[in-house]
């Protein structure tokens, strides 16, 4: 089914909650054999919204199925130690296990580091966790927003003597996310000189640090303490400004005579003809201004009509959306982006945003729409173990599987 | 297969890949700088003049260590020479310019494929290289805009207020990273050489989240989040103003209650005055209708602590709660950050040191490192043309007289 796929053969157990499961789901889209292990109850993930037509069930979240897709689900009661030696089980054929729980969990119930190193000594163990494996914040408690603002995220959003603002969608675990499939790529190089796996220590408030651009370099840099600017980027060569039916992003990068001439033909260039504009740094400094003097030019435009002569103008302005525009974005749809998704039981296909990236020769793929839960239990153990059905029935009597 | 060769002590996880670099601004050097620091050789092929601005420091600093830089003249065919037989020494040619750039210098995968026919290209382009808008020039702000970012990051009365910074940089960086790395080991197991358009729109509309499919199932518009949960329910949730540190009054702490043994627990930990045995605040169903109130009496609550202090309280009884770290709060006073040593040291050439971003990821066997400072432009030249294209100290010159390669 993914023989040609760029991570064809690759055995991955997801164990991790929300928080995590964005790593395993970029790996399964690029051929992984994904199993997603789920409570009996179902991950936790599938009782957050929003849901198909905001109708709460498990089998109907979309927020489950954003994170979720191409994986297989197998439920699993950790808590009953016939579970958890099924896992340990499925772990001995298994390439990786991702796992976000508190740390410290896992080895208490006896799978962690060393228990599932010595069962197989090539598997390597992603940790996905707040602070990290060690600290003196290891224990802490935090969702996104607690790990944005503790990862310097916040701080430099919004404008000067107001709230910080937060990042729309849930950028702190997003960017643990990518960090994770670097680390779990960079195990497998280390792991074809020796054969060993390793364990991977993930931070998450260390991959917000890391997912914020220029904080830690103007602090070590010049010891300053980046504000908040409301819209002005910290380059200051980018600024929001108002159009006659929206906004627009302002650029002060590109060619500047091209801009200059355009604002002056419109009679609205006010001192910005002066050459010392030409200056790519003297703009930076005095952006205010500039900026002001562009804000009154763009205000009788529409701003698709801005967008495109600029563009031909080569001027890299941009139109502030609505994610809503992405649906009907002729740039992604000539691009493929959006796919149509099967979902048998619910009688309709869905659309998912889809490649960030074109392979041509391993590419991106849906392989199966997100798993009901539990749908994959027999097949896998059946698969992976052997299991007969009359220990399957037994073991879903108990309430294990 | 014989028996696995031992592991070096210290051996990183990409050693013997070879990257040549073209990319610039933030977004590819954010992905070349994680390939850098987990062993990859990366030489960064460049242009003179470089960018203004100091090179080993900052934002410069902190994206190019661990990198090499070569200065090559591409405007000159022997510049092109050189870099196509670097190119074929090389494991990734990875570019952040539109289509035509690379195409031009007979640098594209087509073209390179043919001198090398297991290379892998990744181009990180603003828009992609194929659809009506591939020529669009962009930067990461313009691209969040476009995606749909600035314009739910709102301020109380409506007006864009966010992103300061360029997330779409970050964003299409760890997609590159991602990106490269998935194709080496695709690679590595078949032989095959491939060529990935990356497409930083589409890397950050991949992290708008399941906001996309709440359009595209429910047609649902969406509307500036602000702080209600985006995640499981919450409430009190939010960034609420500490008392002063210092005279800066700039101080905030954020906190997330969800359960209610979480309630409870806040409660107790604010010492439970009157309002929190409120009935309107009893459940989560109410804290969320009665959200309004229920801030206010946080926020008013916040004022008198320090946000130091308040977060300690609040972990200490186990609710989520943490500082919104500025500047200095994250680059110099973070306990959690210091005692893993996340922030890096590099000693420049004239001894002093400069801290830098370090790497999120521990990898317990091989982990990566920060070993080298920001290269000068060109401070590699002599190695690349020297031990990598066994280039004669007078055919170096040559070059140099030409101005192929700039000192």
């Amino acid at each position: 089914m993914n023989e040609g796929a760029a991570l064809a053969g690759l055995r991955v157990l997801d164990l991790s909650d929300y928080r995590g499961q964005l790593c395993a789901r970029m790996l399964a889209d690029m051929g992984a054999d994904v199993i997603k292990v789920e409570p009996p109850d179902g991950d936790g993930a599938r009782r957050i919204g929003p849901f198909v037509d905001d109708l709460p069930h498990r089998d109907r979240s979309l927020f489950f199925w954003f994170y979720n897709l191409n994986k297989r689900s197998l439920t699993l009661d950790l808590e009953n130690p016939r579970g958890r030696e099924i896992l340990a089980s499925l772990a001995r054929g298994a390439d990786l296990v991702v796992e976000s729980f508190a740390p410290g969990t896992l080895a208490k119930a006896g799978l962690g580091w060393a228990a599932l190193h010595a069962v197989n000594p090539a598997l390597i163990l992603l940790s996905i966790a707040p602070f990290g494996q060690s600290g003196p914040y290891r224990d802490w408690a935090a969702d996104d927003t607690v790990l944005a603002a503790l990862g310097g995220m916040l701080y430099v959003n919004g404008s000067p003597g107001r709230a910080p603002v937060r990042p729309l969608g849930l950028q702190a675990y997003h960017a643990s996310a990518y960090y994770a499939a670097i680390a779990v790529l960079c195990a497998l190089f280390a792991r074809d000189r020796d054969g060993a796996g390793q364990w991977i220590d993930l931070s998450m408030q260390e991959a917000t640090a890391a997912a914020v651009e220029h904080v830690a370099g103007s602090y070590f840099g010049d010891g300053r303490i980046e504000p908040r600017r409301g819209t002005l980027h910290w380059s200051r060569y980018f600024r929001v400004g108002k159009c006659r039916d929206g906004y627009i992003m302002h650029c002060t990068l590109g060619d500047w005579t091209s801009l200059v001439e355009w604002v002056a033909g419109d009679g609205k260039a006010q001192d910005l003809t002066a050459p010392e504009w030409n200056d790519v740094v003297y703009r930076a400094t005095h952006a205010e201004h500039l900026f002001d003097v562009l804000d009154e030019w763009v205000k009788d435009y529409s701003r698709d009509e801005l967008l495109e002569r600029a563009q031909t103008l080569r001027l890299p302005y941009a139109t502030v959306r609505q994610p809503e525009a992405l649906l009907e974005d002729e740039q992604l749809a000539a691009r493929g982006y959006f796919v149509e998704v099967e979902h048998l039981e619910l009688g309709r296909t869905i659309r998912y945003p889809g490649a960030p990236y074109l392979f041509n020769g391993s590419p991106w793929r849906v392989y199966r729409r997100p798993p009901l839960t539990g749908e994959h239990t027999a097949e896998i153990l059946r698969e992976a173990l052997g299991f007969d059905a009359g220990e399957l029935a037994a073991l879903a009597a108990e309430g294990i599987i | 297969m014989g028996a696995p060769p031992p592991v070096t002590m210290g051996a990183l996880p990409l050693d013997g890949i070879r990257v040549l670099d073209f990319t610039w601004v933030v977004a590819g050097p954010v992905a070349t700088r994680i390939l850098a620091d987990h062993g990859a050789e990366v030489i960064k092929l460049e242009r003179r003049p470089g960018p203004i601005g100091p090179r080993q420091t900052g934002l410069q600093g902190d994206l190019h260590r661990n990198k090499r830089s070569i200065a090559v003249n591409m405007g000159h065919p022997r510049g092109v020479a050189i870099a196509r037989r670097l190119a074929a020494l090389s494991d990734l040619v990875i570019d952040n310019f539109s289509a035509r750039v690379m195409r031009s210098w007979g640098m594209d995968f087509a073209s390179l494929s043919k001198l090398k026919p297991e290379i892998v290209c990744v181009s990180m382009s603003g828009l992609g290289h194929t659809g009506p808008r591939a020529s669009y020039v962009s930067y990461g702000p313009t691209l969040q805009a476009l995606a749909g970012f600035t314009r739910l990051m709102t301020e109380a009365d409506g007006e864009p207020a966010g992103y300061g910074y360029s997330y779409a940089d970050m964003s299409g960086g760890f997609t590159g990273a991602l990106a490269a790395l998935i194709a080496l080991r695709h690679r590595r197991r078949t032989g095959q050489g491939q060529f990935v358009d990356l497409s930083q729109f589409e890397a950050v509309v991949s992290v708008v989240g399941p906001a996309i499919l709440d359009i595209a199932v429910n047609g649902r518009v969406q509307t500036p989040p602000g702080y209600a949960s985006q995640e499981a329910p919450a409430a009190p949730h939010g960034v609420y103003r500490c008392r002063p540190r210092d005279g800066d009054d700039d101080r905030w702490l954020a906190l997330a209650v969800r359960s209610q043994a979480e309630w409870e627990r806040f409660a107790a930990a604010l010492g439970a005055p009157g309002w929190t045995a409120e009935a309107k605040f009893r459940t989560l169903y109410l804290r969320i209708r009665n959200r309004a109130e229920l801030d206010a009496h946080v926020a008013a609550w916040a004022a008198g602590q320090t946000a130091e202090a308040a977060m300690a309280d609040l972990q200490r009884a186990g609710v989520a709660a943490g500082l919104v770290a500025n500047g200095a709060d994250l680059c110099a006073r973070d306990p959690q950050l210091q005692s893993r040593n996340f922030w890096g040291t590099v000693t420049l050439p004239d001894g002093r040191t400069t801290q830098v971003t370090g790497m999120p990821m521990k990898l317990s066997a091989t982990p990566g490192s920060i070993r080298t400072p920001s290269p000068e432009i060109g401070s590699s030249n002599d190695y690349v043309l020297g031990e990598l294209l066994g280039l004669g100290r007078a055919e170096r010159e040559a070059l140099i007289a030409e101005k192929a390669i700039w000192l």
